[in-house]
């Protein structure tokens, strides 16, 4: 019966493909069933404010009772400065500063507490409602002054589409990273042989990465046209802001040709690099603000240099912020792109020896 | 360096396969040299040791300083772009920008009608000439190829013979794998026939004492059945 020799050709590829069944049946689902426990809380109850002192009456202790009250909703970190306190709102490293009024353990006195928000960082725009609420409340009942917890909001306020265009040029950048790129490699492999021949691999993958890097000018500049279309308040071409997407191009793409190069340019290779994808979009916070999910997924995102990417490219576009502010994460982008290079090279040697 | 391609006790294996078992050989002296094999007999390993596309288990393979050039048993080539295009581009990374020898190989491959063709759809015959011309566009003093005359048409397989026989009084090495000698054998100056991945004999053609009649072929299939031990009244009649 004609069904039953397919069924069997069927369970022969299978057999013979082994490797790539494992993955796409087993690894692959694992993969996902693991990272749903990633995403934990729907609600932020542990974003990383600020406390800063807003004058010299403040004491140590007023700050530790303030730290304490805010730890049930917040991740406090206390600072010395406001301009400190500035500086780690515009990094992301948190997302609120509470200033700290003095006479805050006088009965009868008010004291009025501020929490200053981005205006720039559009889904924390709500929540940080909410959390001034919760703040008023809690520190209320733990102090001997009347409170009030203000809301203030810093930087020109925006609208979700424009918080979410540099997010989307974001996921665009990692999108091609890790599936044309491994693509078009895998269609080289036809021509590899009379390639090593004529010529060495490094020069080919070296030119392919350099193509690729400025080809991905296109989708950036039509961003812009997109965002002057639409009369979004962004800077889309923020010069700082593109370099930041390239160099984390050139990095996902040179650790994309790596894993290609290391399965000898397989269907296996493709789908490794697709799950990196999917996990790197999913985990680098590209969207929402890190406090809005689990203290694992914050730190999973922190180890991934796609957020600090995220984080530059949304100030510089959204804020104007300055480069200079972000100085040691282009460092540590370029470094990091060294050391991937280093794997690629290996990579190649280790091709090499298995030919 | 030397002037020839130089294998010394050459061994490659692949797990528990011996796909070329202690082969030395020397390739050069401006000669038409066949390399004739049974299928799986090890001469697209050996090929590929040559080219360094696959590193020999044990022994050395010593190339020369001297322009090398391959045609591969499966064409090699980008199938995406024209047949223009890939010859611009090969002809821009081997830096064969001698324009007039380009179009003159192509004219002998007989491919200028498949010039602005996509080259992923070529015909076997195009492909093959197509990977042939990559082959020669930087006029190598070495020319490599396996099997090329698979899917040529008689013609072209004339024409492109009398060429490489052109090619070869002009001083060059070219140097043949393939399982059928019966078209080089007019041009050939030198045999290596290989069989289990061990040299059979390496002669110079004026060297192979031939019975009356006998083709090159008939005389190559008969050693290797030798070697195999089948017995003469059972080997099957070859032309």
């Amino acid at each position: 019966m004609s069904l039953r020799s397919l069924l069997e050709k069927e369970l022969h590829w299978s057999s013979r493909n082994a490797l790539l069944l494992v993955f796409l049946l087993l690894l692959l689902p694992a993969f996902f069933a693991g990272t749903s426990a990633l995403f934990q809380d729907a609600v932020p109850r542990s974003v990383p404010v600020a406390v800063v002192a807003e004058d010299d009456s403040v004491t140590d202790s007023d700050i530790e009772i303030i730290e304490g009250g805010l730890a049930s909703f917040t991740d406090p970190q206390r600072v010395d400065s406001r301009a400190e306190a500035d500086r780690m709102l515009e990094r992301e490293s948190v997302y609120a500063v509470v200033e700290v009024p003095g006479d805050i353990t006088t009965a009868g006195e008010s004291a009025r507490f501020t929490l200053v928000v981005d205006g720039s960082v559009v889904p924390f725009l709500s929540s940080s409602r909410v959390i001034a609420s919760l703040a008023e409340t809690e520190l209320d009942q733990l102090l001997a002054a009347d409170i009030t917890v203000e809301r203030e909001i810093i930087g020109e306020e925006k609208q979700l589409p424009e918080y979410l265009y540099p997010s989307f040029l974001m996921v665009l950048v990692i999108f091609f990273a890790f599936s044309y790129v491994p693509y078009n490699i895998k269609n080289e492999s036809v021509v590899l042989d009379r390639l090593r021949v004529e010529t060495s691999l490094e020069s080919v993958v070296l030119a392919k990465l350099l193509f690729f890097t400025i080809l991905l000018l296109f989708p950036v500049v039509v961003f812009h046209a997109g965002s002057l279309y639409y009369g979004y308040e962004i800077a889309s071409l923020a010069p700082g802001a593109v370099l930041a997407l390239l160099l984390t191009f050139l990095l996902l793409a040179t650790i994309s040709t790596t894993i290609m190069i290391l399965s000898r340019f397989s269907g296996v290779g493709l789908f490794v690099n697709v799950t990196l994808m999917l996990g790197v979009v999913a985990l680098s916070a590209l969207a929402f603000p890190i406090g809005f999910f689990s203290a694992l997924r914050t730190t999973v995102a922190q180890a991934l240099p796609t957020y600090y990417t995220m984080v530059i490219t949304r100030s510089l576009m959204l804020k104007g912020s300055e480069m200079s502010m972000f100085t040691e994460w282009y460092a540590a982008t370029v470094g990091l792109i060294g050391l991937a290079a280093v794997a690629l090279e290996g990579s190649i040697i280790y091709y090499r020896r298995r030919s | 360096m030397t002037d020839t391609i130089d294998l010394d006790d050459v061994t490659r294996e692949y797990s528990s396969v011996v796909a070329v078992d202690g082969i030395s050989l020397s390739i050069g002296g401006g000669q038409f040299h066949c390399l004739l094999g049974p299928n799986g007999s090890g001469k697209s390993t050996l090929f590929r040791l040559i080219l360094g596309l696959t590193r020999p288990s044990s022994g050395t393979v010593s190339l020369p300083s001297a322009v090398i050039g391959c045609g591969f048993q499966r064409p090699n080539f980008y199938p995406g772009l024209t047949v223009r295009e890939n010859i611009n581009v090969f002809a821009g990374v081997v830096g064969a920008e001698d324009w007039e020898w380009n179009n003159r190989v192509v004219t002998e491959l007989r491919l200028v009608r498949a010039l602005d063709r996509k080259a992923g759809e070529l015909s076997g015959g195009f492909a093959r000439k197509l990977d042939l011309t990559l082959a020669l566009i930087k006029k190598p003093d070495f020319l490599l190829l396996d099997e090329p005359l698979g899917a040529l048409d008689d013609v072209s397989t004339a024409r492109f013979l009398e060429f490489l026989d052109e090619y070869v009084d002009r001083g060059n090495t070219v140097f043949v794998s393939t399982h059928r000698v019966t078209a080089f054998e007019p041009y050939v100056d030198r045999v290596t026939v290989v069989h289990q991945g061990e040299v059979v004999f390496d002669r110079a053609s004026e060297e192979i004492d031939l019975d009356s009649e006998q083709s090159l072929q008939a005389y190559y299939v008969e050693q290797v059945l030798e070697r195999e031990g089948v017995s003469p009244e059972n080997r099957p009649p070859v032309e």
